[in-house]
């Protein structure tokens, strides 16, 4: 899938929250969360915590990386990577930009770790 | 000190697990081994919660896959040390097989308390996997379960073992249990739910248990309470606490006292062992002794510390504790501490149901917070603790607010 998708404009999503994407809208399988820091970058994961059964885009995004609601694990929005457990699993990336103002993602594109859209 | 080459670590509970990964975060590449006889790491949380419930597996508990171990070079040692030897720089094995260690991390983590009433021990417990399975295998729908102890683990059991269709009697000397935990108001909350979700709540204490004359398969008991009630039931599960495994740390000669003793580097009274999680207890640089944490996030900072004092770094800055609990369909937490002296506030929905509390000292600083179904209120209160930010009481009360903002 390389089709992007607008998500919205930079100001519909706040600085440190998220707003998901659901399947119907996004054809991925999975719900995406798509994170805007306090620092104005834009980030996508899969929004399902890869530990137990919650929300991403509910959870406590500090710097670059968000903390589970529920178990407190927590990922960093760049790479997916796990920083702290109990998650044991990485979550997915998907590539977001940002394009005159509006927030495109590609779902199921893996993130470039380097890139900070939006910035 | 030297720089320790050959590190052993005893115990593969999560606080062993987090020292092994932290030595590796932190650059030590000498030889790693973890001795635990159940092999693989796993978390233990789940099984009461989701592992009872069969919708996490035991695969899902791995605290790691196991290429994370060749991976990181954590050699895995599916066996029980039978003896700490500091001295001749080893870790002996059962079977008398020698581990050279010039360092150990002890993390043997904690038992469940016994029932020490007559015919106490025909009851089980929940600690292991294996304890757990005996558990599960008891949870038929219709089965008459006894729970003994209204506290983390008992309440999660109890409500468990009613989502699967046991007939629940929970036994709990406490009306309400869990008070110093999360404040009187959400104690109440949380313990009348065990009555609303159909488990009987009898407050009281067993006196004594008799095993009925049945087969393996058809074993009933029969508890007699200190009320004089009497509960038959097809299985007991005692959850009143537990108690440190100091086994091997006190055949080594290391202090002992409810708890492994440990400084904030988590050293221990031996310089070439330090310990970590439930088997510990905070010495204080005046020589008072903490309370022992028994929480898993406890556990897992003690691991890393212990890992940083190893390598003789400076011991990580870690802030208030924190702990949580799901039971009855909500996601319970608590971070600081609701015990002990100042003011405790309530917030509470439109209708009066109390959501969360917070302790407030005389100046007005947060000491603690504990809250049902509100983990972004607790990651705030966390913060506003840690940085000793004071948060006008109207606004904790306020249950429209949002204590985010106050806590950036
Ligand atoms: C059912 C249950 C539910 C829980 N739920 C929660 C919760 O919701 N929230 C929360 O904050 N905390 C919870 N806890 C508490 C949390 O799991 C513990 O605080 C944590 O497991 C402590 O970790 P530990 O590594 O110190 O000890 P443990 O997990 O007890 O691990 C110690 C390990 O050492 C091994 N060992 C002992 N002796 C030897 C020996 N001689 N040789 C080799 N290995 C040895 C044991 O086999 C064991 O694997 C729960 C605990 C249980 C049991």
């Amino acid at each position: 899938m390389s089709e992007g998708i607008v998500v919205g404009g930079t100001e519909d999503i706040e600085e440190g929250t998220a707003k998901v994407v659901e399947p119907e809208e996004s054809g991925f399988d999975e719900p995406i969360a798509v994170f805007r820091t306090e620092t104005g970058c834009f980030f996508a994961l899969n929004d399902t915590c890869t530990h137990e059964e919650a929300s991403l885009a509910d959870g406590w995004i500090e710097g670059e990386d968000v903390e589970c609601p529920l178990h407190s694990s927590m990922f960093s929005l760049r790479s997916g990577k796990v920083k702290g457990l109990p998650a044991t699993e990485d979550a997915r990336t998907h590539r977001v930009e940002v394009r005159d103002g509006q927030v495109v993602l590609f779902p199921g594109t893996d993130a470039d770790p380097d890139a900070c859209p939006g910035q | 000190m030297a720089s320790p080459r050959r590190i052993v670590v005893v115990g593969g509970g999560v606080a062993g697990y987090s020292a092994a990964a932290e030595l590796r975060a932190r650059g030590y590449d000498g030889a790693l081994g973890l001795v635990d006889p159940s092999g693989l790491p796993y978390d233990r949380p789940p099984l009461s919660k989701g592992y009872l419930l069969g919708t996490k597996d035991a695969a899902g508990l791995r605290l790691a896959p196991e290429a994370w171990y060749t991976e990181h070079g954590v050699e895995l040692h599916a066996a029980r040390a039978a003896a700490l030897r500091p001295a001749e720089g080893a870790v002996e094995l059962d079977g008398g097989r020698l581990l050279a260690a010039d360092a150990v991390v002890l993390a043997t983590g904690a038992l469940p308390r016994p029932l020490r009433v007559p015919g106490g021990d025909a009851a089980l417990t929940l600690r292991t996997l294996g304890d757990a399975e005996r558990l599960r295998a008891a949870l038929a729908p219709g089965a008459r379960i006894a729970v003994v102890g209204g506290g983390l683990i008992g309440a999660e059991t109890a409500s468990g073992a009613a989502v699967l269709g046991a007939e629940v009697t929970l036994i709990e000397p406490l009306d309400p249990p869990l008070v110093p935990a999360v404040g009187e108001a959400l104690a109440r909350r949380l313990h009348a739910q065990h009555a609303e979700h159909g488990v009987r709540v009898l407050t009281a204490v067993p006196e004594r248990i008799e095993t009925g004359s049945g087969g393996a398969a058809h074993r009933t008991y029969h508890l007699t309470l200190s009320d004089g009630t009497a509960v038959e039931a097809d299985a007991v599960v005692v959850g009143i606490g537990v108690v440190p495994d100091t086994a091997l740390a006190a055949a080594a000669g290391l202090a002992v006292d409810d708890g492994v003793l440990v400084d904030a580097a988590q050293r221990t009274s031996n310089p070439a062992v330090f310990a970590a999680g439930d088997a510990t207890r905070l010495r204080r640089p005046d020589g008072t002794l903490a309370r022992r944490a028994e929480h898993w996030e406890a556990a897992v900072r003690s691991g890393q510390a212990a890992a940083a004092g190893l390598l003789g770094q400076a011991p990580p800055e870690f802030g208030a504790p924190w702990f949580w609990s799901d039971r009855h369909g909500v996601h319970v937490e608590s971070v600081g501490s609701l015990a002990g002296p100042g003011e405790v506030l309530v917030r509470r929905t439109d209708d009066g149901v109390p959501t969360a509390a917070f302790r407030l000292a005389e100046d007005g600083r947060l000491l603690g917070c504990a809250a049902v179904d509100g983990g972004l209120l607790i990651k705030a209160a966390r913060r506003i603790i840690d940085r000793g930010t004071v948060v006008d009481p109207e606004t904790l009360a306020d249950p429209g607010d949002d204590l985010r903002r106050r806590a950036r």
